[in-house]
């Protein structure tokens, strides 16, 4: 169990990281009660389609304070939900195509005769 | 007399090419901009053309209650979104099974057997904040290319959620989905997305030090 142990990384950026004894054994004690990392993913992806049950809510942040990732991976999901939602704004800085010269005037003369019946 | 002479003598009468009553202007004005989107969305040009052509028919008809609230771009962007929708809703195609299947390991090298990531490759922390970043025209451009690198059915889904802000039921009737699947599919494009943005943008060091 011990040596199949997920070794804790130099410069660990979470909050609590294996120093002491003490310590690893709360790291790991939340490890076992939180739900993994891969199972997080999914969660945080949901949590974007319905918000998460309160007990769940908590999980997760007992669970950041073992794993700096994860509550990285949340923030940046909510970054690129906004970056989606601004998209349509920026289009023109993101592709160059034209609308043809001959759909314009298709369009111009469509619209005036829509508009004088 | 004076009076009159000065009326006459006023510059022509503007409101031909101002105010509402002019449409064909949008065409000018906003075509290109409206083409690019429904393009991006739909990635047909002739079908791109038509939900142009059905959007400045359909701000025809609502110009009226069009009350300049927000600008006339977003205005119309806002009913080409509205055609979008309906237009995947009316082709009501089943997504193949090749996209429902897209990124199925869900990135399992990135993890340990136990489930927790291997933290060499967990996420890496992006210093440039989101303000700073959608200034950039190289971010977008990035964004771009990080979305068409997604199987277009999973694409689909994602900008029908994120960009056209349809919610779980209506994307599901659409697609003839069900809401695990939609979910699944999101998470996967959204792992994806996050992956790209972080090898394309986040982890170029050129970039990061140009900001």
């Amino acid at each position: 169990m011990t040596e199949e142990f997920n070794p804790s990384p130099k410069g660990n950026p979470s909050l609590l990281k294996r120093r002491s004894k003490l310590e690893t054994s709360v790291v790991k004690f939340i490890g076992r009660h939180t739900p993994k990392c891969r199972e997080v993913v999914k969660i945080l992806s949901d949590s974007l389609e319905q918000p998460l049950p309160l007990s769940m809510r908590f999980k997760l942040r007992v669970h950041y304070m073992i794993c700096a990732w994860c509550q990285r991976y949340e923030k940046q999901l909510h970054q690129i939900r906004r970056f989606a939602g601004k998209l349509p704004e920026h289009i023109d800085q993101c592709s160059r195509e034209q609308l043809p010269e001959d759909a314009k005037q298709r369009m111009k003369e469509s619209l005036r005769k829509h508009r004088q019946p | 007399m004076n009076a009159t002479t000065s009326l006459a003598g006023s510059s022509p009468p503007k409101r031909e090419s101002h105010g509402i009553a002019n449409p064909e202007r949008w065409v000018d004005d906003h075509g290109d901009c409206l083409y690019r989107y429904a393009l991006l969305r739909v990635r047909k040009p002739e079908v791109a053309e038509d939900l142009v052509q059905e959007t400045l028919f359909a701000a025809v008809r609502t110009v009226a209650k069009f009350g300049g609230r927000s600008s006339e771009r977003s205005w119309l962007c806002g009913i080409l979104k509205n055609k979008i929708c309906d237009h995947f809703r009316q082709l009501g195609r089943e997504t193949p099974f090749t996209d429902l299947e897209f990124l199925s390991d869900e990135m399992s090298h990135k993890f340990v057997p136990q489930g927790f990531w291997n933290h060499e490759c967990g996420p890496a922390e992006w210093k440039s904040e989101p303000e700073v970043v959608m200034h950039r025209t190289e971010f977008w451009q990035t964004f771009r290319q990080c979305l068409d690198k997604l199987p277009p059915r999973v694409a689909d889904v994602f900008m029908l959620r994120e960009m056209e802000e349809q919610d779980t039921p209506q994307i599901c009737a659409s697609l003839q989905i069900s809401q695990s699947n939609l979910w699944v599919m999101l998470h996967r494009a959204r792992m994806a997305l996050r992956e790209c943005l972080e090898i394309n943008w986040y982890g170029e060091p050129a970039t990061r030090k140009a900001q």
